[in-house]
């Protein structure tokens, strides 16, 4: 068995988790990441894609508002490429009566959320679809941000800083050591998902940034960590209805913000208290709930085209608390597991939002070096991510590309314009096990299809280039005769520019990879994909959505026929990942019987 | 007036717009758009599995009428299916687009698909019938660098594990195409030139083995498709087959187009981007159907009215968040529950399908739209392909045969019923 060494092991490849290798490794610190899925796989790719301005809490929950605020006019400077300048709006609409409005102007001045009140005439002419009968806006420093990207850079600038971070490896057990009353924690056995392999990973201190899976990690340790699960859904809609995030201005409830991001629209979100992070059913009447608040704040919306449903889980936690989920802090939570339950070696941390994810990196990383003894002052809040110079996101960045640089001819998503550059860059530069990594690399198959045209593409692909390395194909562009298997490359990983199509014009530099190709057949990415595109597409088919399935299946079933390829019911072991949810409908159990 | 007011033209309702022509009625055929035959794969399947033990059927004629008695294939019986498909590639026959029936006159084939899977189809376009995996030759797949719908050493590596002998070659794209977009479509405009082809030929010529042979992605021309495809396979000296790509169907689009020729022929007449928004019934008569256009509404007259909408995918019923499901032109009595619940299973390619998708309109056996106690809902109106209840097309392979028999069928059942042409 191969053991590592290292200084601090973050468990959790979130927007927390990288956040906190990337501060670690910036301090100095060796740092190893372990992640059991992908990256962003858990809530952090699951959320709407809000920069909260603090606006939301400034009433409810201010220590949550005075964070995010700070950390927004942060993140503008150090990952300005994941962020669009939209704005943001609270609207009063006619059923938000009573003296919220004033209460919100007055608490945004004293969390200092710059907060302006303007004409609704003003806000209308900005967002034409908005109701028309709203009586005050307020505008905020809200943006969206992407949240899949954000991720990939802070991990990209921890690896240039030193940091080790090991996607789709799973943390079995912590290892300890010590009594009952005296326990420290040494580090964790952990187990390669792709190869079976398991090892340990010993470090002076454990963080653990495994978000709604932290009461898991926690037990590993021998303590009790109750985080309170709040799944929240949100409905992404066909067509970016908005261009500015609009919220309710109230007291935070259930769907009552649209925040435009890329191509759609979000509206968010439900908050139930759930037993289980891995179980995310979507209820029908969450789906209602949705379009039907989101008529308040857009008539007509719920007539509109809907692209798919999707749920995360908010890893909140309160010390003691009992309440509903939507009534517990937003805050940061630090554990010092060391003076909470005498196990030293061991933090969590956990709470927060996105918005704050770096705040939350920089109070456990202050809290780590206390606890090993050394000063390091933390540096995230001025060092930025790779790829900043290419500036703030917005909406038309990648159709310019493709015009500006004739690459047409080389779309393999046409709904999120991923080209095959694109592709193979993403494919070679991070860990790719499943197709649904691409989607949250490069936003393939997240488009009005769904999957439709790409996941034959993107199987293909990967299936070729696993083949017949490029190389070969480059050296000799006549007709090759296939039969060679290219050789395993070690990848760099570089992500700073994963998204754009001209900077990926020209691939074939890059060697192709073969690294699980054993678990990856084709085959199984193509069914793994459709999967789990289709586990996000049931709570919203209707009307063109439903068209656009039925399409999905004439090419699938029948001109590909690939219901019945050979290895068609194989299990690989990444399939039950797109399982975990569980289904949509009442068929999930009589399926089995 | 107007003998016959086809809605729709896709398969079904070119079917029957055919049909009628030629049997001297006046027909007119209005639709929104296109229909799905310039999506699928230009085969003319009739069964390929069994609905609910997803059984691969060998004979699918004879398996037809062991399926429920709600059927479509029920409906029509063996001897209406058998007549109507034989009609059918008698057209296409006429047109020079060519669908040889097999030796067996009830066997399927099973062609190779774009990934390497083995599909089966009934009636196969002549350009598609060298990839019958039962011949020995061994397949020689060539694709071309940078085609973003066709994979050839994918393909080769599932055939091979099903037990065919085949081999994977890639030639250069530009050798076809200078074009910034890489659509099936244009590529196969830009194979019609001689010298295209020949370049092509050439090339192939090279690759080849004795004894072999080729499957390409299915872009051997448009409307120049017979030469393309005979000079390739003289000059090559090899059987050539094409395997169909992800839409936009090349094969589809010559089927369409010998369809259209036909009833030109025939005297009938097809009007595109014409949605049917409205309608008149005094009774149980249906006066008018009326449809949008860019100047005015325009309503048209005829003694009958054919509704061939197709199913889902070709627009036939609209649904909403509800869960209200419903047939666009006529709101008429469906099978579909009102409950979203109740539409879908948690795995996509579940075998026994989307419960969504097998609803439809209720039908007596001269295809009849009919209430739930069986009687006609108008006296003048029919309904074949997609539309109709109790099948799931696309799942059990069987898009193309219920279109055309049932529209064939229904037609002529409408013409004996009331002696309208005659």
């Amino acid at each position: 068995m191969k053991n590592l060494n290292t200084e601090i092991l973050v468990i959790g490849g979130g927007s927390t988790g990288t956040g906190v290798a990337w501060d670690a490794a910036l301090r100095g610190f060796q740092v190893t990441l372990v992640e059991k899925r992908d990256l962003t796989h858990g809530t952090t790719g699951r959320y709407h894609g809000l920069l909260h301005s603090g606006g939301r809490y400034v009433v409810k929950d201010p220590r949550s508002a005075v964070e995010c605020i700070h950390e927004n006019q942060i993140l503008r400077h150090t990952h300005t490429q994941c962020i669009e300048e939209t704005s943001g709006f609270f609207v009063v609409t006619p059923e938000d009566e009573g003296d919220f409005p004033d209460k919100f102007k007055a608490a945004c001045a004293a969390c200092r959320v710059p907060c302006t009140e303007i004409s609704a005439q003003e806000a209308l002419r900005h967002e034409p679809l908005l109701n028309p009968r709203i009586s005050r806006v307020f505008e905020v420093p809200d943006a969206s941000a992407d949240s899949f990207l954000a991720t990939h850079l802070t991990a990209q600038a921890a690896r240039q800083a030193g940091a080790q971070i090991l996607v789709y490896h799973e943390v079995l057990d912590l290892i300890t050591e010590g009594t009952e009353q005296d326990r420290r924690v040494l580090g964790a056995k952990v187990r390669d998902v792709a190869t079976g392999e398991e090892f340990n990973i010993y470090a002076n201190m454990t963080i653990s940034a495994a978000g709604a899976w932290a009461g898991q990690v926690a037990r590993m340790a021998g303590c009790t960590v109750n985080i309170i699960p709040g799944k929240g859904v949100m409905v992404a809609m066909n067509h970016r209805v908005v261009n500015t995030v609009i919220n309710r201005c109230k007291m935070p409830s259930d769907g009552d913000i649209i925040v435009p991001i890329h191509t759609v629209a979000v509206i968010g979100t439900t908050d139930e208290r759930v037993s289980d992070p891995e179980k995310l059913r979507i209820e029908p009447w969450e789906v209602q709930l949705m379009l039907d608040e989101g008529d308040k704040l857009l008539p007509g919306l719920s007539k509109a085209r809907v692209l798919r449903a999707w749920a995360g889980v908010r890893p909140l936690y309160q010390e003691g608390f009992k309440g509903e989920s939507r009534d517990a802090t937003r805050a940061l939570t630090l554990l010092d597991h060391q003076s909470r339950d005498g196990i030293a070696g061991f933090l969590t941390i956990t709470g927060g939002k996105w918005t704050t994810f770096r705040l939350m990196a920089e109070t456990v990383v202050d809290k780590a070096c206390e606890q090993l003894g050394t000063r390091k002052p933390c540096a995230t809040e001025t060092t930025p991510v790779p790829g900043i110079e290419q500036g703030h996101y917005w909406l038309g960045h990648r159709l310019h590309e493709v015009e500006e640089n004739r690459l047409q001819g080389e779309l393999i998503c046409e709904c999120e314009l991923v080209t095959r550059g694109m592709l193979e860059q993403a494919t070679q530069r991070n860990p790719t096990i499943t197709l649904d990594d691409l989607r949250r690399d490069i936003r393939l198959g997240m488009g009005p299809c769904q999957g439709g045209f790409c996941t034959m593409r993107a199987a293909g692909i990967l299936h070729e280039n696993v083949t017949l390395g490029m190389q070969n194909m480059k050296a000799s562009p006549d007709a090759e005769l296939v039969n060679r298997k290219s050789q395993i490359v070690n990848p760099e990983w570089d992500v700073a520019y994963m998204q754009s199509p001209a900077h990926n014009a020209t691939a074939d530099e890059v060697a192709p990879s073969a690294q699980h190709s054993a678990l990856s057949t084709p085959n199984l990415l193509l069914r793994d994909f459709l999967q789990e595109r289709w586990k996000g597409l049931t709570p919203v088919l209707w009307g063109q959505q439903l068209k656009q399935a039925r399409l999905d299946e004439l090419i699938y079933l029948s001109i590909l026929n690939s219901d019945h390829l050979p290895d068609a019911d194989t299990i690989s072991p990444l399939t039950d990942f797109y399982h975990f949810d569980g289904g949509t409908s009442r068929e999930a159990e009589s399926d089995h019987a | 007036m107007l003998d016959l007011l086809v809605i729709g033209a896709g398969l079904a309702g070119l079917s029957a717009a055919v049909a009628a022509a030629k049997a001297g009625l006046n027909v007119r055929v209005i639709a929104k758009g296109q229909g799905v035959t310039h999506w699928h794969a230009g085969t003319l399947d009739v069964l390929g599995y069994l609905p609910l033990t997803d059984a691969p059927i060998q004979a699918p004629l004879a398996a037809s009428q062991t399926l429920p008695p709600e059927h479509p294939y029920r409906l029509l019986g063996e001897t209406r299916l058998r007549d109507a498909l034989a009609m059918f590639s008698d057209w296409l026959a006429a047109s020079k687009l060519a669908y040889p029936s097999s030796a067996t006159p009830d066997q399927n084939l099973w062609l190779p698909s774009a990934v390497g899977a083995v599909r089966p189809t009934f009636l196969a376009p002549q350009a598609q019938l060298a990839g019958d995996v039962s011949r020995p030759e061994p397949m020689l797949i060539v694709g071309f660098h940078g085609l973003r719908d066709f994979y050839p050493q994918w393909i080769v590596e599932n055939l091979t594990k099903q037990g065919y002998l085949a081999r994977a070659a890639f030639l250069p794209l530009n050798m076809i195409n200078e074009l910034l977009e890489r659509n099936n479509v244009q590529l196969a405009e830009q194979l019609e030139p001689p010298s295209a082809r020949g370049r092509l030929a050439a090339a192939l010529k090279k690759l080849c083995q004795p004894g072999e042979r080729i499957g390409l992605p299915a872009i051997l021309g448009v409307n120049e498709h017979l030469a393309v495809w005979q000079d390739l396979q003289t000059e090559v000296d090899a059987p050539i087959f094409e395997i169909p790509t992800l839409p936009p169907s090349v094969p589809g689009i010559r089927l369409y187009r010998a369809l259209q020729q036909q009833l030109m022929a025939a005297g009938g007449r097809i009007e595109m981007n014409m949605e049917a928004l409205a309608f008149k019934a005094e009774g149980q008569q249906i006066q008018w159907v009326e449809t949008a256009t860019s100047a005015r509404p325009l309503k048209h007259y005829a003694k009958n009215f054919l509704l061939a909408t197709g199913g889902v995918l070709g627009g036939g019923f609209n649904s909403d968040h509800t869960g209200r499901f419903w047939e666009t032109i006529f709101d008429l009595p469906l099978t579909v529950p009102q409950d979203r619940n109740a539409w879908f299973r948690h795995q996509f390619l579940h075998p026994q399908g989307q419960p969504v998708f097998s609803g439809g309109v209720l039908v007596n056996d001269h295809f009849q739209p009919v209430e739930q106690n069986g009687t006609p809902v108008y006296n003048n109106l029919w309904a074949v392909g997609g539309v109709l209840a109790h099948a799931d097309p696309i799942r059990e392979r069987s898009l193309e045969g219920i279109a055309i028999a049932t529209g064939i069928s229904a037609t002529q059942g409408m013409i004996a019923q009331t002696h309208a042409g005659v």
